[in-house]
């Protein structure tokens, strides 16, 4: 909650067409906390519609739909002012340095100089970027890029952050620098961040699972997956692709992936079959050294939500 | 085997700087090779080197037989590239751009036919053959894109980053294609950011600062790049004492834990799985594997210090 004690994002029957094309079919969302909210689904579902409504640029219809306070059916500068949003494709100026995108936002959202070099400097350090401040946007990275872009949208102080797939195609030292930007980020403001990293969405405070504009799932993470109806068995192997291939006959099989060691096997849980017999039928599988049954993981997790949608 | 991708001493500098160092790696045929390396640790460079686009500083490169340096063009008809940006002309349908795409290769009539109803079929495109790119999403456009790439039925294919931005069903689905291609004889060569994704290939190559870190089989790097397997046995009585008997004969070394034993090993061997499985029922068992982020983070400190 924010200090009056409202919600900071309150959504019911939130709806966006674009001309015959439902984008969102009536989502719920209410976020009270400074938390990590991820959001994930396939693609087309809804996500970044859903992810730019919260930022307060598009026109939508709904029941209820405040953030920060705001109405977004009414007039959004001031939510815009106290948002910070990174699209999905760069949106910065190339031909600036790193210090003169900030300035460029600085001057946009009216920030003294002062103050601009006290929370420049410790958005450059937050990010490591200090050491760049000078380069050409155009001669950065692609994890330097997002963090520059993460750094911008920090810079106004916002009390929501919304991230479009900040870590897509973005290496795997830089996306855990990213995350920890938003885990220190969420001291002053809520994280609402989409992605397709299975690990993401594991770490996040709360996942948001849409599909085709409607949310199917909303929890915490770990009990998603406790509470998903998916079992996982993996068949330890010296020849994955070959156990993998016989598997997929397995008439209870709902996906099977080699994947090194091993070949997971995905089953949806059914009363007349207990996990001994799916044990015993995977064992059978000529090339099986060893089948582990395991509890969900967030694969199988949202495998099951996409088939079940 | 003789390899099908080979670099000897690859070399690209721009001006003082050296994108690409010294580069040497062999790719056997028919197998799923990963390429990986941080944002500008010189990836995007390889393969601009590996498909002819662009020429070397120094080095070698042969590519289906292909001496690339001499005839970058003879090797464009061997190779199929899908980029992170999947090359489908918007404002036409799918289908249009597979008769756009088959004309380039020369194929047309009832072996075009023939061709792209194999992969219409294989890669689910069925629905999506009438619709323009820009309408469809990312996973239809990339298998689409996966299609365009194979039509001429190539023996290389070279992927940048074809996962990248998809989601998780849309990318198992494309995994199950890419395994295809290589048990049908098609090598590949891919990147990618997702780490599990690595498993799924029987090799990796990693390059930092435009230089070779690591080169081997995933599970060779995870031996010696990671805290090992740690085993948990859920096992109690006259049975713990027996398990701990026979896994101390085969060389390991269990621990007593609260309810059963733990132990932990570098490999994971048939022998060890094997042993495993006679001593407890299956769930009883539960293995810790070291993923993949953890093993490239260890590469990584490991080359900074």
């Amino acid at each position: 909650m924010d200090a009056k004690g409202d919600p900071i994002i309150e959504i019911r029957g939130l709806r966006k067409r674009f001309g015959h094309r439902t984008a969102l079919a009536g989502v719920d969302l209410r976020v009270t906390k400074r938390q990590i909210v991820a959001v994930t689904g396939p693609d087309g579902a809804g996500k970044t519609t859903l992810l730019r409504t919260l930022a307060g640029l598009l026109e939508i219809e709904a029941e209820v739909a405040t953030v920060l306070g705001y109405d977004l059916r009414g007039d959004v500068t001031e939510l815009k002012a106290h948002t910070g949003y990174v699209p999905q494709t760069f949106a910065l100026q190339r031909d600036l340095s790193i210090l003169d995108n900030l300035r460029f936002t600085a001057r946009l959202h009216r920030i003294p100089a002062d103050e601009l070099r006290r929370r420049a400097d410790a958005l450059l350090a937050r990010t490591g970027l200090a050491p760049f401040a000078d380069r050409m946007t155009s001669a950065l990275s692609g994890g330097m890029k997002q963090k520059l872009a993460i750094a911008n949208a920090l810079l106004p102080a916002p009390a929501l952050l919304v991230l479009d797939e900040p870590t897509a195609g973005v290496d795997v030292m830089a996306r855990s620098e990213i995350w920890s930007i938003l885990a220190e980020s969420r001291r002053t403001a809520a994280v609402v961040v989409s992605t397709s990293y299975l690990d993401e969405a594991e770490q996040a405070d709360r996942l948001v699972y849409l599909d085709e504009g409607r949310v199917v799932a909303d929890g915490v993470p770990a009990v998603l997956r406790r509470e998903s109806p998916r079992e996982l068995y993996r068949a330890w192997t010296d020849d994955a692709r070959h156990v993998a291939r016989a598997a997929r006959g397995l008439a209870f099989a709902a996906a099977v992936r080699a994947s090194g060691r091993f070949v997971r096997v995905e089953v949806e849980r059914a009363p007349d079959r207990d996990r001994a017999t799916v044990t015993r039928a995977i064992a059978a599988i000529p090339g099986v050294l060893l089948v582990e049954p395991l509890p969900p993981d967030m694969e199988s997790t949202l495998r099951h939500l996409a088939s079940a949608a | 085997m003789s390899a099908v991708i080979e670099t000897r001493g690859l070399t690209k500098r721009f001006g003082n700087f050296t994108a690409v160092d010294d580069l040497s790696i062999a790719v056997e045929p028919g197998s799923i090779f990963a390429f990986l390396g941080a944002n500008g640790s010189g990836k995007s460079t390889t393969i601009r080197m590996l498909i002819g686009v662009l020429r070397p500083t120094s080095g070698t490169i042969t590519v289906d037989g292909v001496d690339v340096i001499r005839h970058p063009r003879r090797v464009r008809d061997r190779i199929g590239y899908m980029g992170q940006r999947v090359s489908l002309y918007q404002g036409l349908s799918i289908r249009e751009n597979v008769e756009f795409y088959a004309g380039l290769y020369g194929l047309e009539g009832d072996a075009l036919e023939r061709r792209w109803g194999g992969l219409r079929e294989r890669l689910a495109l069925g629905d999506a053959e009438g619709e323009r790119p820009e309408n469809l999403p990312a996973g239809i456009r990339q298998r689409a894109g996966l299609a365009l790439a194979t039509l001429h039925e190539p023996r290389v294919l070279f992927l940048d980053e074809p996962t990248a931005g998809v989601d998780v069903e849309s990318r198992g689905l494309f995994w199950d294609r890419i395994a295809e291609e290589a048990e049908r004889g098609v090598t590949v060569f891919v990147t990618t950011h997702f780490l599990e994704e690595v498993e799924y290939c029987d090799w990796v190559c990693f390059i930092e600062a435009g230089k070779l870190i690591a080169d081997a089989a995933p599970e060779a790097l995870r031996e010696r790049h990671s805290g090992g397997y740690r085993i948990h046995l859920a096992v109690g009585g006259e049975a713990c004492e027996r398990a701990a008997r026979r896994l101390r004969e085969a060389g390991l070394a269990p621990r007593p834990t609260g309810d059963g034993l733990e132990l932990d090993t570098t490999t994971l061997d048939a022998r060890v799985l094997a042993l495993l499985g006679e001593l407890v029922p299956p769930d009883a068992v539960h293995i810790e594997q070291p993923p993949m982020t953890d093993v490239f983070r260890r590469l990584l400190a490991r080359e900074a210090a």
